[in-house]
């Protein structure tokens, strides 16, 4: 599936054994899903860090509202 | 005649994943059903989807398979028919689907928790997670693998339940113990509780994921790491840094795990069972152990709790699992006795206590004893010897135990209060007392919630009457907040206050790791 929105960094799974920081994509109506590269981990990925602010669009799967990222690109 | 285990299993969903490898199965359900008729166990397969199987426990056959009221109602009728002492789900969610529960703990990223809790439940269908507080059915679940065609995985799993043996406690003692590096001092704590001695705990950062084939091989695992959703790794976490180093691999478990290994797992999403496809074609490392000849493991199906210091949540319901294993129990019953301690300690669940009742489970042949337990002195005499001539254990010694559980099981249901999230204005007094609490803590607030406690009726008679009136005005308030540490790394704190007839009786606070 393909997906576009604009990258915030965000605190998620609040107060668990889990809590982390991570880049979320935000999508125009709204829906959130955290951001993981295919093969990259999944709680801190240097690779990811440059998407922060930007608006991307991407390809992948969404799992446990996790959008694992095949392919993407920064959009102008 | 008496049907000590039950395996269900939805004969058209193995199918259709399956087509001409089914017999294979089919041989390998078998050869399982001799194996434990030799133990002394009678064994029944039932396919909750088959008219002929489901006739005589007078409930329809499964349409669907993804109908979790249908699969509850139909797997309920069955237990209720055969009374088994064991309950075996064969199959991973796509043939059995788990049932899927509200999350207790909104707003901490999961939509809702998958469970198998609910069919240790008497409790009829429904996906409110406080309907299922008693426990009592002794219940595992062989997986095979989401999405898969072969099925040379399940038959290696039917085939490692079929052979098992027990063991002597020693061959557990030692143990592979591996933690967090943040959550070191709790996994100490743990470590020493179930095993007396937390010194041979390795951590991540600065070890792993490279564990010598010595380490692996020992045959008791226990490990507090992170997890993440359709991740075939656990990572490490420094104290007070974001940098999350992987800790364990599904990968590097090939042939390193000796047979009877028994796992438990504190991990968010530990023992979630997902398709290899959403990884690179790489299994969970839930799934990984059992191929490789686990007999079990407990974990989780979601993002799972535990406090920064001491234990809590996941930390006890997993030392649990183990404590009981170590003394000699089925996989089974070590994970219903896990439930129902954990449940027990409290007066009432908060949503996060709820949500690791609902997570954790058991993957694996629910009636495997691991280890062997210590027999009395009588059991050596000869009068003994000829009493039970016939069985390797006293007979009547695993029904007693079916009661005691199904009783404490009950008991539970009847007697244990949980927390519902409720929409009111805060008292004044509890809103001056958590933003003083914040300030002390140099927190900044991020949000509130407030919570309902609600006990079921039977709790408030006979010697619980007494407590009926105190309790009855009885809430939890729940500060959410932020404070920035030396590390310029910002943690989430949660501070609780618990009201009781307008009285703040219990603070609380939680951090996060």
């Amino acid at each position: 599936m393909s997906f576009r929105g604009h990258v915030v960094r965000k605190r998620l799974s609040v107060g668990s054994k889990s809590e982390h920081e991570a880049l979320v994509l935000v999508t125009p109506d709204g829906q959130e899903y955290k951001l993981r590269r295919q093969g990259g981990n999944p709680f801190h990925d240097p690779a990811l860090d440059v998407l922060e602010g930007q608006q991307i669009e991407c390809d992948g799967i969404v799992r446990d509202r996790q959008l694992i990222m095949s392919r993407w690109s920064v959009l102008d | 005649m008496k049907v000590d285990k039950v395996i269900v299993t939805n004969r058209a969903a193995l199918h259709n994943k399956y087509t001409t490898g089914l017999q294979r199965i089919d041989d390998a359900i078998g050869r399982l059903i001799a194996a434990d008729r030799t133990r002394g166990l009678t064994t029944l397969s039932v396919a909750i989807d088959s008219t002929t199987d489901m006739r005589p426990v007078k409930a329809s056959p499964v349409s669907q398979v993804l109908d979790r009221r249908q699969v509850k109602a139909a797997i309920d009728a069955v237990v209720t028919a055969y009374t088994p002492d064991y309950l075996l789900i064969l199959g991973a969610t796509d043939i059995v689907p788990m049932q899927v529960l509200r999350n207790p703990a909104r707003g901490d990223g999961d939509a809702n928790v998958p469970s198998d809790l609910p069919y240790a439940c008497v409790a009829p269908y429904s996906n409110d997670p406080s309907v299922f507080l008693g426990p009592t059915r002794v219940v595992g679940r062989l997986p095979d693998l989401v999405g898969g065609d072969d099925p040379t995985y399940l038959v290696t799993l039917l085939g490692t339940a079929a052979r098992y043996r027990t063991r002597p406690r020693e061959e557990y003692q030692r143990y592979f113990g591996l933690s967090a590096q943040v959550w070191q001092a709790s996994t100490a704590l743990s470590l020493g509780n179930v095993f007396g001695d937390p010194s041979a705990m390795r951590t991540t950062p600065p070890r792993g994921p490279h564990w010598p084939d010595a380490q692996l091989a020992l045959r008791a695992h226990f490990i507090n790491c992170h997890g993440a959703p359709s991740a075939p790794e656990f990572y490490g976490q420094p104290p007070g840094q974001e940098e999350y180093p992987v800790a364990h691999e599904a990968k590097r478990l090939k042939r390193k795990v000796s047979n009877g290994t028994v796992i438990a797992a504190e991990c968010c999403y530990g023992a979630q069972l997902y398709d290899p496809k959403d990884s690179g074609g790489q299994a969970g490392i839930c799934n990984s152990y059992l191929a490789d000849g686990a007999y079990g493991f407990f974990g989780s199906t979601t993002i799972a709790y535990g406090p920064s210091e001491g234990n809590g949540q996941a930390d006890l319901i997993c030392q649990f699992f183990l404590d009981a294993v170590l003394a000699g129990a089925s996989l089974g019953r070590a994970a219903l006795e896990a439930r129902q301690r954990f449940a027990a300690l409290y007066t009432h669940l908060d949503p996060t206590d709820l949500k690791t009742l609902a997570q954790f489970y058991l993957l694996g042949d629910p009636s495997i004893h691991p280890v062997a337990a210590v027999p009395h002195a009588l059991s050596r005499t000869k009068t003994f010897k000829k009493t039970f001539r016939q069985a390797k254990a006293t007979p009547g010694a695993r029904a007693f135990r079916r009661e005691r559980l199904a009783r404490t099981g009950s008991n539970l249901q009847q007697s244990l209060g949980a927390a519902r999230l409720i929409r009111v204005t805060w008292p004044a007094h509890v809103t001056r007392v958590l933003r003083a609490a914040a300030k002390e803590s140099r927190i900044t607030e991020l949000a509130r919630q407030s919570f309902a406690v609600s006990f079921p009726r039977a709790a408030s008679t006979g010697g619980m009457k007494q407590f009926a009136t105190a309790r009855r005005g009885r809430s939890v308030y729940l500060l959410l907040g932020e404070r920035i540490t030396s590390h310029k790394v910002k943690r989430v704190v949660a501070l609780a206050a618990t009201v009781q007839d307008g009285v703040i009786v219990h603070l609380r606070r939680v951090h996060s790791r």
